[in-house]
């Protein structure tokens, strides 16, 4: 359990030092995306399954994508073809990020028991049902600001991506 | 045995890992990329509060965080793109038209 911690610890850190000191933008976007799986192999350790898949979905799934399609779209082809040889900063890194994957993997296996602390926590902690529960009866008016603020962001980021701004 | 305090000095490294690159690195991306991790290490800090004080509410903290990351990914990823088309260059030093 310890060595569980200390795994995805020294990953993260790891990967959030390569991620301020790639050369170029897509290593490092490669890093994010490690610190991020790591963080969320963390969230299983603490109790909170349901946010660690909220952490891969949307932050490792949508918001990394998001990116990485902008890096991709700000360099020039020159550039692209540069990013794109494997030098031995992206080796490591894969290697890295591969290990984080299989070890998350291999936590999903082996079941949820034997990684979470034997603490005495309230039953049922962390578990999606009283995680709705506590979101849909006390943050309900959060909840609704929050998805106003998604529309809003949604539209600004349409308004400014237009052409002729 | 891990203790809170473990979870917050990680936290506080990626934190510290986040904001030393939004201060040095001169590229646009990186500083975005950089503001993510200083956000994923709050998180991390919510969740590891909420459990060692057994209150799940700090886990629906993070819920509300990912849709302010949301909103700032999109935003900022367009405002972005909107400069790269003036300055042709996500440097920047060359994003200066408001320096006076």
């Amino acid at each position: 359990m310890d060595f569980y911690f200390w795994l995805f610890a020294t990953m993260a850190v790891c990967a959030g030092i390569f991620t301020i000191a790639a050369r170029d933008p897509l290593p490092s976007a490669l890093g994010l995306l490690t610190v991020f799986i790591a963080c969320a192999a963390l969230y299983l350790h603490l109790h909170a399954p349901l946010i660690a898949i909220f952490q891969v979905t949307i932050y490792a799934g949508a918001i990394l994508v998001l990116v990485v399609f902008v890096i991709m779209l700000l360099t020039s082809p020159d550039e692209r073809l540069s990013l794109l040889q494997a030098n031995m900063s992206y080796r490591i890194m894969g290697v890295v990020l591969g290990a984080c994957i299989i070890g998350l993997l291999a936590a999903g296996t082996k079941g949820l028991i034997n990684i979470v602390g034997s603490k005495a926590l309230p039953d049922g902690f962390g578990s999606p049902a009283r995680f709705g529960d506590l979101f849909y009866r006390n943050y309900l008016l959060h909840f609704e600001v929050a998805s106003v603020l998604l529309l809003v962001a949604l539209i600004g980021g349409i308004y400014l991506a237009k052409k002729n701004l | 045995m891990v203790t809170l305090t473990h979870y917050v000095v990680l936290s506080s490294i990626l934190f510290g890992l986040g904001a030393i690159g939004f201060l040095t690195r001169r590229n646009a991306m990186i500083l975005f990329m950089s503001v993510e991790l200083m956000l994923n290490a709050v998180n991390l800090m919510l969740v590891a509060f909420s459990e060692f004080r057994a209150d799940m509410a700090g886990q629906v903290m993070v819920i509300f965080i990912y849709a302010v990351a949301a909103a700032e990914v999109a935003v900022g990823l367009a405002i972005l793109i909107g400069l790269f088309r003036h300055v042709r260059s996500v440097d920047i030093n060359k994003f200066n038209v408001l320096k006076w």
